[in-house]
């Protein structure tokens, strides 16, 4: 029977040293009570991020028009949510893919949304009686689509000139039908918080499912205005970052470094092509041990030998 | 008097500096944890194990 060869990277020698006690549960025990002292005592010193929650309230608020300009692209279907595609509506290409890897696609519309009437339309239904807007949506329900999608294009068009004067939304707009009505009372219910309300959705008594509120505000210029400030957006390694001067998540330095270079932070399907190469990174330290001339780094960079200085020491 | 209670002594709730190069924008507060981090991780290869000496004796 022929003997194999040593392969250094693969093949460990028997061990014929000395043995040293090692208490790994008294090492962990240390760490644990260090680590906690440590969060305590960082915590003392200097708090923790408390930017207060933006709502659809604090947004319409501070910048009406950009809500009322925003409430105007749902209704129109220029906005973000609109025209996204999977998992929230069939907007016909608007998946992102990588050769046939549609996951998007595949995944399909699980959270179906109908920007129009979920933003817009059914939660000015929730509202109390009021003429003007009773009849505004009676119109807009019992008008044909090519009639509404003339409506909401004459005011689009007049919409460049909006104004917020008096707490009243501003267009100067002719043949618009309701929406200038809808567009305005909207904003109205916004400002007051009701709005908030209305897009929670979910049928328990306490409902956490903000994802339509947050998909309106993501729709507008405000959310990202705030980010920018606080370098928050993707072309600002944003996920790496805190509000304030916190640290933020430091270890997300990789996934986030592809957005900021070509092909990635240029292509429509970005987000699938960093998805694709962090798999084949991971994969590549995760499968380490097995591919020849990356397992040997560990061997040839030596790092090893600092660490067991004195048993080398002793043995040389 | 009571929230100033729970205040914290050096609260970090203000706009953050940032170090630009080239396409890399970084946090100061990031660049420090990053910086203790790879300090711990020298630390950790420099300073001898602790309980050596003690092992040396009973030897």
């Amino acid at each position: 029977m022929s003997k194999k060869n040593f392969r250094p990277d693969v093949d460990a020698p028997e061990w014929r040293g000395g043995h040293s006690p090692y208490d790994i549960l008294k090492e962990g025990t240390i760490a644990l009570v260090v680590v906690s002292l440590l969060t305590v005592l960082l915590s003392v010193v200097f708090g923790s991020p408390d930017d207060p929650a933006i709502t659809i309230k604090s947004w319409s608020n501070a910048a009406p028009v950009d809500f009322a300009t925003t409430a105007l692209s749902e209704l129109n279907g220029t906005s973000t949510t609109a025209s996204y595609g999977a998992p929230y509506n069939h907007t016909p290409d608007a998946s992102q893919a990588l050769g046939p890897l549609t996951l998007e696609k595949w995944v399909g519309v699980r959270i179906p949304i109908d920007a129009a009437n979920d933003f817009v339309v059914n939660p000015l239904r929730t509202l109390p009686y009021q003429t003007a807007l009773h009849q505004g949506l009676a119109n807009w329900s019992s008008a044909s689509t090519s009639t509404r999608t003339k409506w909401v294009a004459n005011y689009t068009k007049a919409s460049a000139g909006m104004k917020f004067n008096g707490g009243q939304v501003v267009v100067n707009a002719t043949n618009a039908g309701p929406v200038p009505v809808m567009i305005n009372d909207l904003t109205k219910m916004a400002r007051n918080g009701a709005l908030d309300q209305a897009l929670l959705t979910g049928n328990s008594f306490y409902s956490t499912d903000y994802t339509q509120s947050l998909l309106f505000i993501s729709d507008g210029g405000y959310l990202g205005q705030l980010a920018a400030k606080d370098h928050l957006l993707g072309e600002q390694w944003g996920v790496m970052n805190e509000t304030g001067s916190y640290p933020g998540s430091a270890w997300l330095w990789l996934y986030t470094f592809f957005y900021q270079i070509s092909p990635y932070n240029s292509s429509g399907n970005g987000d699938i092509l960093v998805l694709a190469t962090m798999i084949l990174l991971t994969a590549g330290l995760t499968l380490m041990p097995f591919l020849p001339g990356l397992r040997s780094i560990p061997r040839k960079t030596r790092v090893y030998r600092l660490i067991w200085r004195e048993h080398y020491r002793n043995r040389e | 008097m009571g929230p100033l209670l729970y205040a914290a002594l050096l609260p970090l709730n203000h706009p953050g500096h940032f170090l630009h190069w080239h396409f890399i924008e970084i946090s100061v507060a990031n660049t420090i944890v990053i910086g203790l981090m790879l300090l711990t991780f020298v630390a950790a290869l420099v300073l001898p194990f602790p309980g050596r000496r003690r092992r040396k004796e009973n030897q």
